[in-house]
């Protein structure tokens, strides 16, 4: 695979945190590219630290060793060709539809009647229209998350990073909002970087996925998902895509129940049922 | 888990620290306005220094009888507490027995709990004099509302499991008062008796002050019409401590009641 | 069967005239007539308890003097002012307190625990430092007012939801637009609740000061007619002032609610 075109350059990067049990290292050595347009899915089990690999890239967690660069620049602090959707409810309660996608651009001074179109053209892409005008606390969780997405998309990013942005959705919904989310990123030759722990999800969307390893997170393995585009949800019923899962699950299991084994333990000790 | 952790780490924190910066910033204000004021950049006549107040504070406590002062504040504190406490959780309890009677009123007395009834001062000076009934008064007026409201609360906020645990044991209501509702309520019935009691305490203290008339506020309004400066100063930060400890006290008292929160 | 129950239920909310009305009404016309009675009975000196119809007389005289209305203008104004720098520098103490953990564990409890004391018994230092007219009167309810409405700031920061944070970083938002547009609007209800709060205690503080040592306003006022044993005078301004407070509280209140919807 060429790389020498890459939009997103992450590399060495490690990071270690001080807890009450002692120094941990929740990222390992990670290196990889992203070429632009493309939709690289990282997923791993609970505690792979791909939470904090989503903030090291987005420039929220500074303390780390290796280097993130966009553009062959390096990034320091939050960039701004470099766009976050969290996975928490992230729009702003007192603000309207409208108003939560107009954000970016009133940060950046734009006038108000151009805001407004912008952010309309935003509202729509993610099919909210008829919803400008509506505070978050009338739209269901779906919704808002659509709208946390226009957002991050209003302020037109080079990269649209997203840390498991569907988690606290029920899996139709997730599928559809998946369907949404592609036929966005395939209109915008949008380069997205997801993060995720459902590999359904991730065949369905990604061009490759990065398999990460349970704590200290490592790259484990890089898989090509070789299924034709566009795709939609239907995707998910092909032979080829069970493959790819069940491929991917491979890998996972076993970091996953190291990820329970280490969990168990952790409960034992802190309760102190050994004598 | 890596919000938890990142926002728990950084570096770990000692408790002892941010305590010591606090008394350590303190003690520096204090160095600093000592400076100023002994340096003249700070009129003298107007702020004594520090040194001045704390000699003064050991003077007032000598030759002014601070010390029956207190007794004499803290007892009408006492009384108006015992009062409201009485009246407060009564009418509480009565209000919640009577439910056509709390939807009634409840919503006055808490307006009541929000207007300014210190200043009816003027008014129960008229009516009881320049009399330690005056001050009690309005100490037990303001407490009250904060009790009863609190009280209400308690006592509706029993969970519907312990009331249904005593009709399966048929209890009387009479039983089932005193030995569910009123037990569950306690917590919150002691908040609003805290709350009524602070509200008290400030309220006896200023009018004493305001009226010229008792024990430790008087004392400050003294001192001040004698253009005894240090001794104003000494004053007031013996009143703001004893509030300070008194408020203490209580929020050690209410732990000490409810251990498991 | 459960449904018609239900039904049967709902029905006594639907009359205007509820029996919580009814009972309102019964005990403000017990309490008034047996104002009326002490009023005329002679068992209280003179004018203690004066008729209603003085009572109401005085009120009526109170609200078409322009005395009144100047008293009332200093008194807000002095009011306004003490909000004004006590909640803004309740404002910046409360923002910095609570973004900061470690300040706020060596500053916080200081401002806790000298919160809940007699601030009118700074007066005679708010004269010597201020003078005897309303500057002293305007320290004495920035004092009064500053504490809760940092406090409330304060908790409120912690309060907030951490992601809303996050986002604002994330678009690069200077400190003022993280300060204008995420943090204050996110703690509009502590805010709103400590200007509540705040306005109480700025007002008590404003008019004791009044009632002890000035020479106008509306506490000034009330002291006059106690100088001058105007009795039915004086309970028509505590009156109309209660009112006016209490009505005060409810229109922050109903405002900080408001905001909400308005917001668009």
């Amino acid at each position: 695979m060429a790389t020498g075109d890459a939009i997103l350059s992450v590399d060495d990067i490690v990071v270690r945190f001080d807890t009450a049990e002692g120094p941990i290292t929740a990222v390992d050595d990670v290196s990889f590219k992203v070429r632009p347009g493309e939709f690289l899915s990282v997923i791993g089990p609970s505690g792979c630290g791909k939470s904090t690999l989503f903030n090291v890239i987005g420039g929220l967690l500074s303390e780390h060793e290796g280097v993130v660069s966009v553009a062959g620049e390096t990034i320091d602090g939050p960039h701004k060709s470099i766009g976050m959707v969290f996975q928490e409810e992230s729009t702003f309660p007192w603000r309207t539809v409208t108003d939560n996608v107009a954000f970016p651009l009133e940060l950046i001074g734009a006038p108000r009647d151009k805001r407004i179109e912008r952010a309309r053209h935003f509202i729509k892409l993610v099919g909210l229209d008829g919803f400008e005008n509506r505070y978050p606390g009338e739209l269901s969780g779906g919704m808002r998350q659509r709208v946390s997405l226009a957002r991050t998309l209003a302020s037109e990013p080079k990269i649209l990073l997203m840390d498991e942005p569907f988690a606290a959705l029920d899996e139709q919904t997730r599928l559809l909002l998946g369907d949404k989310v592609l036929q966005i990123q395939q209109s915008l030759k949008q380069t997205t970087l997801l993060i995720t722990h459902n590999i359904t999800e991730a065949v369905q969307m990604s061009d490759r996925i990065l398999v990460m390893t349970y704590r200290p997170g490592r790259v484990k393995r890089i898989v090509d998902i070789d299924l034709p585009r566009p795709r939609s949800s239907e995707i998910v019923t092909s032979a080829a895509f069970g493959r790819y899962v069940a491929e991917i699950w491979n890998d996972l299991r076993e970091e996953a129940s190291r990820g329970m084994q280490d969990e168990e333990s952790h409960v034992l000790h802190h309760q102190g049922a050994a004598p | 888990m890596s919000d938890a952790v990142i926002s728990s780490t950084r570096r770990i924190p000692l408790s002892v620290g941010p305590r010591v910066v606090g008394i350590a910033g303190l003690v520096a204000a204090l160095l600093l306005a000592e400076f100023l004021i002994q340096a003249g950049i700070v009129n003298r006549f107007i702020v004594p220094p520090p040194s001045a107040v704390i000699v003064a504070l050991y003077r007032i406590i000598v030759s002014e009888d601070v010390f029956g002062r207190f007794l004499r504040t803290a007892g009408e504190c006492l009384v108006a507490g015992v009062l409201l406490t009485l009246f407060g959780v009564v009418g509480g309890v009565v209000m919640h027995r009577f439910k056509l009677l709390q939807q009634a009123c409840e919503t006055w007395v808490a307006a009541m709990a929000a207007a300014p009834l210190v200043l009816l001062y003027p008014l129960f000076l008229v009516v009881f004099g320049r009399n330690i009934w005056t001050i009690i008064m309005m100490g037990l007026l303001s407490g009250l509302p904060p009790t009863i409201l609190k009280t209400i609360e308690g006592m509706s906020a029993t969970r519907k499991v312990l009331i249904n645990v005593g009709r399966s044991f048929n209890l009387t209501a009479t039983q089932q008062f005193w030995k569910i509702l009123f037990p569950a309520a306690l917590p919150t019935i002691f908040v609003g008796v805290r709350l009524g009691l602070i509200f008290a305490l400030i309220n006896v203290v200023g009018t004493e002050f305001l009226i010229n008339y008792g024990g430790l506020g008087a004392l400050i309004t003294d001192l001040a019409e004698r253009y005894d400066l240090a001794g104003t100063y000494a004053a007031i930060c013996f009143v703001i401590l004893v509030s300070v400890v008194f408020f203490l006290t209580l929020e050690k008292v209410e732990r000490w009641l409810r251990p498991v929160d | 069967m459960a449904e018609t129950g239900r039904l049967e239920r709902a029905a006594p909310s639907a009359p205007l005239i509820g029996p919580v009305a009814l009972l309102r009404t019964a005990i403000i016309l017990a309490v008034l007539a047996i104002w009326e009675f002490l009023a005329h009975s002679g068992w209280l000196y003179r004018d203690v308890v004066p008729s209603l119809l003085s009572i109401g007389r005085a009120i009526v005289d109170l609200l078409t003097h322009t005395e009144y209305y100047y008293n009332l203008g200093v008194t807000a104004g002095e009011i306004g002012m003490a909000l004004l720098i006590g909640g803004g520098s309740g404002l910046v103490v409360g923002l910095i307190l609570g973004g900061n953990r470690f300040l706020s564990k060596a500053y916080e409890p200081y401002l806790y625990y000298l919160g809940p004391t007699p601030k009118i018994i700074f007066l005679p230092i708010c004269i010597m430092w201020f003078g005897v007219d309303s500057p002293s009167k305007i320290g004495l309810g920035t004092l009064s007012c500053f504490f809760p409405i940092a406090l409330n700031v304060a908790a409120g920061m912690r309060q907030i939801d951490r992601v809303l944070i996050r986002v604002g970083r994330s678009f690069r938002a200077s400190t003022l637009q993280m300060v204008t547009k995420i943090y204050v609007p996110a703690m509009r209800h502590p805010i709103i609740n400590g200007v509540r709060l705040g306005f109480g205690f700025a007002l008590i503080g404003v008019l004791l000061a009044e009632t002890r040592m000035s020479n106008k306003g509306v506490g000034f006022q009330i002291m006059q007619a106690d100088s001058t044993f105007d009795m039915p005078h004086m309970y028509a301004m505590l009156i109309v002032l209660f009112v006016a407070a209490i009505g005060a509280n409810a229109l922050i209140g109903r405002l900080g609610g408001l905001q909400d919807i308005k917001r668009s």
